[in-house]
């Protein structure tokens, strides 16, 4: 199964477990491009406190790739930085412990 | 408690001499025929099985279903861990266990079972938890750990005890209608080593911090389907029989060619109303070992020793922040009341206009409430309060904080309003939030946390009451 493409000039971004119940919602699109680094910035002011209930210690994937989270301080490599592209998908991954 | 039951081999020490060459007897040609005729098993690779030792952490929805597989493929020694005993509300998803068996020590009910469905495994009932103190003589005996727990705290600890003892990890994890399965350290490499790499995360390199107390969900609180977790369960044992069966368990010997596994994390979700589908599998591709990983990277034999561990050092339960216990004394005494107190104050006195909100999820509200309570889940709640903040529409907007069933007439403004949880926890912070969203409008309108949630509205007034 695949999610609906997103529309022109977005991306997609899915939540999983209590990143979906943190925002209401298992994906949405986002306007790309837009620098990896600022992701969790858009997010919090979207969806105020999800920075600390949920990304601080979830995972990213990047079209079905972890990728490293630089901080939003980060300002070196800008040139190497990670950039979402039109027509990625971004998934929210936090752990779930229970069994 | 560290009970053989079954001494045909000798399954306690960990150096033991394999015969991996013997014919295989008459009884397992006929119960394994089937699955070692598929390609790329045969003989050698169940004689591996068969020689294999895999030790099964935690007895529950995730342990059944992955035991009853491992059990199935003929695994020559499996030790189960878990401290727990049968209850009735295990048995949707625990598959192992069975209804006249409430009560019994889990590990002794699945061993029962395991028996009944192959009876030439040596079973190993270890009937105690896992702690910091005993991990790692349980997982020293053993080739293959599978993670079926249900705490983070746990998940850290066995993650970093198979690191220090260079043992594969097939962890596995379910909640609500979502499941994540990955396998850890395998090939097993040694702690700290980096050159020559890349090598294989462990559960730390994943999952760096864990998540907030509040922000974890066990499945007695947030509810799990049975076949999800069972899913992955499942999914457990394919894993562990595949590693074991291709010797992936081994470290590969020195000048020995072999691909590299590449670490993936599958995501299994499952959701009628999702957009992505009715179900969803994902295979991500994970990161390599870590350099700054706390437990296997750069300098981790600094930080991370087995006398360690046995001493405290990780504090796990601390990391996991449940030291610190919920959240006390937030709220004055004059915001908060007993159920019991509410039913003789409050709801007796007819005069009285007052709101009941009720922060559970719906599905719990669905069940039952106090009279006339309106349902607002907690996590609604709290999205609406930060929706209303971002668009800056503090009043009168913040009217609409509230359920429309809870609008009053004008004049009544100062109703006021009774929070109540599951367990009294929410509330109290639902309480906090509604006055600084300033719907107490400066102290004129009361708004109160019933104590101890339905819980104890079940146990002082309404023992009937049918609290899930």
């Amino acid at each position: 199964m695949s999610a609906p493409r997103p529309p022109k000039g977005h991306f997609n971004i899915l939540y999983f477990a209590s990143a979906s119940s943190h925002t209401g919602k298992d994906m949405e699109a986002l306007p790309a491009p837009l620098p990896l680094r600022k992701l969790f910035d858009i997010l919090e002011d979207r969806y105020r406190g999800i920075q600390e209930t949920v990304l601080d210690h979830c995972l990213v994937t990047i079209n079905l790739s972890y990728v490293d989270m630089p901080s939003s301080e980060d300002e070196d490599g800008e040139e190497n930085a990670v950039v979402i592209q039109e027509g990625d998908e971004v998934a929210i991954i936090p752990p779930v412990s229970s069994g | 408690m560290n009970n053989e039951t079954n001494s045909s081999h000798n399954g306690s020490s960990s150096s033991v001499q394999r015969d991996t060459s013997r014919p295989l007897t008459e009884e397992e040609l006929d119960r394994y025929s089937r699955q070692m005729i598929v390609p790329g098993m045969g003989k050698e690779a169940q004689l591996r099985l068969l020689n294999a030792k895999v030790l099964i952490i935690g007895a529950g929805g995730l342990g059944c279903p992955a035991a009853q597989y491992i059990a199935g493929a003929g695994i020559g020694t499996i030790g189960v861990v878990d401290g727990d005993v049968v209850e009735r509300s295990n048995l949707h998803r625990q598959v192992g266990h069975s209804t006249s068996r409430i009560g019994q020590p889990k590990v002794l009910s699945l061993i029962t079972h395991l028996k009944e469905l192959n009876p030439l495994p040596t079973y190993i009932a270890h009937t105690e938890h896992i702690t910091p103190l005993n991990a790692a003589d349980l997982i020293s005996g053993y080739d293959l750990i599978l993670d079926c727990t249900d705490n983070p705290a746990t998940r850290y600890l066995i993650s970093d005890i198979c690191v220090l003892l260079c043992k594969p990890l097939v962890s596995a994890a379910s909640v609500q209608t979502s499941g994540q399965i990955i396998v850890l350290n395998c090939p097993p490499t040694p702690q700290g080593l980096l050159e020559g790499g890349p090598y294989p995360p462990c559960y730390r390199c994943c999952f760096k911090k864990p998540p907030p107390a509040n922000a974890q969900l066990s499945c007695g609180e947030a509810g799990i389907l049975g076949p999800v977790v069972g899913l992955m369960g499942v999914a457990q044992a394919g894993e562990a029989i595949k590693i074991l069966a291709s010797n992936l368990h081994i470290p590969p010997a020195e000048g020995e060619e072999r691909r590299p596994v590449e670490p993936t994390l599958l995501l299994y979700s499952y959701s009628l109303t999702s957009l992505m589908g009715p179900f969803t599998f994902r295979a991500l591709k994970m990161a390599p070992r870590k350099k700054s990983c706390f437990a296997c990277g750069e300098g981790s034999q600094e930080r991370l020793t087995l006398e360690g561990v046995k001493r405290g050092e990780p504090n796990y339960e601390f990391f996991c922040g449940l030291g610190a216990g919920p959240k006390q004394g937030v709220l004055k005494e004059e915001e908060r009341i007993s159920p019991r107190e509410f039913v003789e104050k409050v709801q007796t006195q007819k005069e009285g206009k007052y709101v009941v909100l009720d922060t559970r999820e719906k599905e719990h509200f669905s069940f039952g409430s106090i009279e006339g309570a309106v349902n607002l889940p907690f996590g609604k709640l709290l999205s609406k309060a930060a929706q209303l903040k971002r668009s800056g529409e503090m009043t009168p907007g913040v009217e609409d904080l509230l359920p429309p069933e809870t609008k009053v007439k004008d004049g009544e403004e100062d109703v006021p309003i009774y929070v109540v949880c599951r367990r009294g926890l929410d509330s109290q912070e639902a309480v906090e939030k509604l006055k600084e969203m300033g719907l107490d409008k400066g102290g004129k309108r009361k708004i109160v946390d019933i104590a101890g949630g339905m819980k104890a509205w079940k146990e002082q007034v309404d023992p009937s009451f049918p609290y899930l």
